[in-house]
This record gives structure tokens, C-alpha cells and sequence, in this order.
């Protein structure tokens, strides 16, 4: 279970730059459930995803996973509990270690990290398992750099890393935009995969409204800060994606509008 | 061969000993340069102290390996203060290091209450193995050589373990490695005690070699430590941590011996003040040297 209540973020506070990010967001998910977030930039799903995350500690409201309250707990502190896919291929692995290694790293999230030696060989076996999963021959490049894998490769293998360690959280921050649209398939039916075999707790902030009415359980639309759309079952099955960028319309002209009683 | 123009015996293994004692700073700045991406000059003063303290304490009657330890832990908290000013008050790594660097000058002095401490006649670490059959100039590269390996094995080990790995991350990319949990303040404040830990113990050991601790021992530390892991890097190439701390220690000796070419050969006209240029101009070398390469396969 993953709750946010009343949350509000305003960076910047006290300077001409003040920017009030998110607007008093509540938002409830229930242990399994997937969550689809859209929105146009600036809307504040980032700003969410980084209020889960750890990254941004929101200004007002609390944040709770499972039954932990985990408001002011930073990034680190609660990686044990939120495992995460991050837009770009090279900020979620470390390029300049090795496939194993960055499972290794992986593997121990949010654990005492001690002394023994990262890489025996049952844990070499158990992460060479789960790379031949992928069916990509990652297996026989387990000792190559993370850097010469191509960025398909390093967010599937971002994903084996998000299932490694015992969390039922996971965070998908546009994980597949950097990819081409072969890729961005494969790794969608990958989390896919691994969301429903896992029952993992998901929220997937997405720039495609394709993907965020065809994958998980509920969609929610973020604008200037605040949910303005939270469908599920039926009538997010109606729903189609001419509708979505309908109402993407509305919000931008309303915002035009706005803009053109500032410019007269 | 021209007199003069040849190393002699002594001078070569003179020189070997002097690598071995520097590729303990070799492996302390590949531990901040190279695993944290931290650029620390507080080498230059920890380098001086790790000496200052051996040599106050085994004047005052201390045991050499007693001293030693201390002027390890020394190290580590000089290691610590820079730190601290880089992550809790956000100062620029490189000069958060200066700044500690320019304190330890004072530090050191104020340790010493003297610019230099003789250590002349005084029991080292070294002193058991003299008189034993072997020569003085042959037993101290041996020894020393045995702690680099003690201490090569155990900073390897150490990167390959789950902690260092975690500290490996912080370095190469600190969002991800926050996003697994690791507590990247900690790391660099562990990374930088464990590297100025091993150039203090290579300061320590150089006070009971050589037989005096200075205060301005400390001079282009920094310069020394890089110039060994780019020379290793050069030569060894990334293959590994492994090859990598290796080439860290064979950097350092053949550092030490191409200087030693160039001070004894008269042909260039050199002296010993000369050392600081052609210090310089072999790292620049080195530096370029893998560009070059690279542009020529280009």
C-alpha cells in the first residue's frame, strides 16, 4: 500500500521563483494495485514520483508506505521498501561497474551491506538465472561494463534489478521514453511481467496516454499540481485515448487563456 | 657506460624503496580519485603528519607499530575534517581538501613543536629485521613491499565486497546509488578516512626509513599518488580493480626509477631541485599519452 495525504510541495519558498509543485494530492494504492499517472510537463508527476521516492520531502502531508509513516525518511533510508526504474538508462545502473555488479548492488537494497565478497558463486548463479529470463544473451556478458549495453538493455536489466531484494513497491519514472518504440514495447510486456508475477505495488508515470490506459488498473491525471482525472475499472475501459488528449486540450487552453489575460 | 651515467645498486633499490613506501598513497588517492571521483589534496598534509606523529611518538618511547597505527588514525580524521566540509557544509571537494591541507601545516608543526624530528638510532619497525645477514638497502624495500601487498589484498578485497561495492557506486553514480539504499555521505566519509589512513601509514613508514620527519615532506604528495595510479592506468589499462591497484603500486616504483634515471644521468644536466619539474613533466606525459593513442587509432 502505497498513501499520500494532503500532500504539498512548493520549492523555492520565499523567492520570486516559488513554484508551487503539488497542490494538497491525496492518493491511495492498494497493495497490488497499478497506477498509471499522466499529465502535461510541469504537472507535478515527477514531483509525486520524487514524494515516493524519497528525493522530495514534501512542505506539508504524509507520506505512507505499507504501514511505515516514511514522510521525512530520505531516499536512501527508504530504498528497502520502494524499488525504482528511472527515465533515463544511465541514472538507474552504474555504468562504470559490471552487469553482476550492478545486481550485486542491487541485491542488497536497503540491507546491511558488509564485508563478504559481493559476488560468490550462488549469487552469480541466481543473478545469471534471472538475466537468461530476459532471453537478450545478457547472461554471457555478465562481467561486461553496464556502459556498453545499449538503453533497452540497461533498463531491462534495471527491472531484474528492482525485483532483486524483497520490496513491493515499485516506482517506473517514464522508463521507457528514452527508447526507441521495439524497445519501449518489450520493456513495457517485461514490467508487465514482472508487476503481475510479483504483485508489486505500482505507479508508472508515463508521457504515453496509450500506455497508461492499456497497462494497470487505474489511471490519474495530473494538472498545475493537482489530480484532475482518477478513473478505474468500467469507466476507464471506455475510455479512450481521443478522450485523454480531449481533456489534455481543455487544461492547455484554460492555461492559454490565462497566459493571453496576462499578455493584455 | 660513462661513470656517473649508470644507477647504481644502492640508488636503484634506494628508488624501489621509495615507490613502495608511495604506493601507499598510490592506493589512498586511487581510493579518492578514482573509486569517490573526490579530488583530495589533503594528502599533502596528511602525508607529513602520519610522519610527524610516528616520529613524536617513538621519540617518546612508543612502539614503532603502536606509532604507526596512531599515525593511521591521524590520518583517517584528517581524511574525516575534509569531508565534513565537503558533504555537511557543502564546500567544493577540491577545495574543502585545500583547506584542510593548509590547517595540517600548523597541525603538523604544532605535533612535532619543531619543523623536523630526528629519528636517528631510535627502534623502528624495520629495526628486528636488520643484522641479520642481509643488507640494510635490500631489507627495507623487502619489508615495506610485504605491507603493500598486506595492504593491496586488503583494499581489494574490500572493493569487491558488498560495502565497497556500495562505496564504488557513490563515486560512479550517487542518485542510483541512493535510489539502493546506500548512504552516500557516509561512503565518501569512510572513503576519504580509508585513504588518508594508508598516506599517513606511507608517511609514517617513510619517517622510519628515512630517519626524520619534515614538515614540508608533504610538498606534491598529491602529484606523487596521481602520477602512479596514471602511470598504472597507462600501462595495465581498465581491467578490473584488481589490475588496477597493481598498477597503483608498479606506477609508483616505476615512477620512482624513471626519476632516479633522470637525476643520475648526467647527460640531461639535472639535479635534485630539479625533481618537482620533471614530476610535473612525467605526469603531463603520462596524461597525454593515452590521448594521443587514442587520436592516432582514430
Amino acid at each position: 500500500m502505497i498513501a499520500v495525504e494532503d500532500i504539498k510541495v512548493v520549492f523555492g519558498r520565499g523567492t520570486p521563483l516559488e513554484k508551487q509543485a503539488l497542490k494538497r494530492v491525496s492518493l491511495t494504492i492498494e497493495q497490488g494495485s497499478f497506477v498509471t499517472v499522466i499529465g502535461s510537463n510541469g504537472a507535478g508527476k515527477s514531483t509525486l514520483l520524487g514524494v515516493l521516492a524519497g528525493d522530495v520531502l514534501p512542505t506539508e502531508g504524509k507520506v505512507t508506505i505499507g504501514t511505515r509513516d516514511v514522510t521525512r525518511l530520505a531516499t536512501a533510508g527508504r530504498a528497502g521498501m520502494v524499488a525504482r526504474v528511472f527515465q533515463d538508462p544511465l541514472t538507474g545502473s552504474c555504468g562504470a561497474l559490471s552487469i553482476e555488479e550492478n545486481l550485486a548492488l542491487a541485491a542488497r537494497r536497503g540491507e546491511k551491506r558488509g564485508l563478504a565478497s559481493a559476488l560468490g558463486p550462488s549469487r552469480r548463479s541466481v543473478f545469471r538465472e534471472r538475466i537468461a529470463e530476459l532471453n537478450l544473451g545478457l547472461e554471457n556478458r555478465m562481467k561486461d561494463r553496464m556502459d556498453l549495453l545499449s538503453g533497452g538493455q540497461r533498463q531491462a536489466v534495471s527491472l531484474v534489478m528492482a525485483t532483486l531484494s524483497g520490496s513491493d513497491v515499485l516506482l517506473l519514472d517514464e522508463h521507457t521514453a528514452a527508447l526507441d518504440p521495439g524497445m519501449a514495447e518489450f520493456i513495457m510486456k517485461l514490467t508487465q511481467k514482472i508487476v503481475s508475477e510479483r504483485k508489486l505495488t505500482t505507479l508508472m508515470v508515463t508521457h504515453s496516454m496509450r500506455q497508461a490506459l492499456d497497462y494497470g488498473h487505474r489511471t490519474v491525471m495530473l494538472h498545475g499540481g493537482e489530480i484532475v482525472l482518477d478513473v478505474t475499472g468500467d469507466s476507464r475501459k471506455t475510455l479512450s485515448v481521443e478522450d485523454l488528449i480531449g481533456m489534455f486540450r481543455k487544461m492547455r487552453g484554460e492555461t492559454l487563456d490565462d497566459d493571453a489575460l496576462l499578455i493584455g | 657506460m660513462k661513470k656517473g651515467s649508470r644507477l647504481s645498486v644502492i640508488a636503484f633499490w634506494g628508488a624501489v624503496e621509495l615507490g613502495l613506501i608511495y604506493a601507499f598513497v598510490a592506493l589512498g588517492v586511487f581510493l579518492a580519485f578514482r573509486v569517490l571521483d573526490f579530488p583530495d589534496l589533503t594528502v599533502d598534509g596528511s602525508f607529513p603528519l602520519g610522519a610527524a606523529v610516528t616520529a613524536v611518538l617513538i621519540t617518546a618511547g612508543l612502539n614503532a607499530w603502536a606509532a604507526a597505527g596512531i599515525a593511521m588514525i591521524a590520518g583517517a580524521a584528517a581524511g574525516i575534517v575534509t569531508a565534513i566540509l565537503n558533504v555537511r557544509f557543502r564546500i567544493l571537494n577540491l577545495l574543502a581538501s585545500i583547506l584542510t591541507m593548509i590547517a595540517l601545516f600548523s597541525v603538523n608543526l604544532r605535533v612535532m613543536g619543531k619543523p623536523n624530528v630526528a629519528l636517528i638510532n631510535a627502534d623502528t619497525m624495520l629495526s628486528p629485521f636488520f643484522g641479520h645477514g642481509l643488507r640494510e638497502f635490500y631489507v627495507r624495500p623487502l619489508f615495506i613491499g610485504v605491507l603493500v601487498i598486506i595492504a593491496l589484498i586488503a583494499v581489494w578485497r574490500f572493493l569487491e565486497s558488498d560495502a565497497g561495492l556500495a562505496m564504488r557506486a557513490t563515486g560512479a553514480n550517487a542518485r542510483m546509488a541512493r535510489a539502493q539504499g546506500v548512504d552516500t555521505s557516509f561512503q565518501i566519509y569512510l572513503g576519504m578516512a580509508l585513504s588518508n589512513a594508508l598516506v599517513a601509514l606511507g608517511g609514517a613508514l617513510f619517517a622510519q626509513t628515512s630517519g626524520f620527519a619534515d614538515v614540508t615532506s608533504g610538498v606534491g604528495t598529491i602529484v606523487v599518488g596521481l602520477a602512479a595510479v596514471i602511470i598504472g592506468e597507462t600501462l595495465l589499462g581498465a581491467r578490473g580493480i584488481l589490475i588496477a591497484l597493481i598498477g597503483c603500486v608498479l606506477g609508483s616504483i616505476l615512477y620512482r626509477i624513471a626519476i632516479q634515471l633522470a637525476l643520475s644521468t648526467d647527460m640531461l644536466g639535472l639535479q635534485a631541485s630539479d625533481l618537482n619539474l620533471v614530476t610535473a613533466v612525467l605526469v603531463t606525459v603520462a596524461l597525454i599519452l593515452p590521448r594521443l593513442r587514442r587520436g592516432g587509432a582514430a
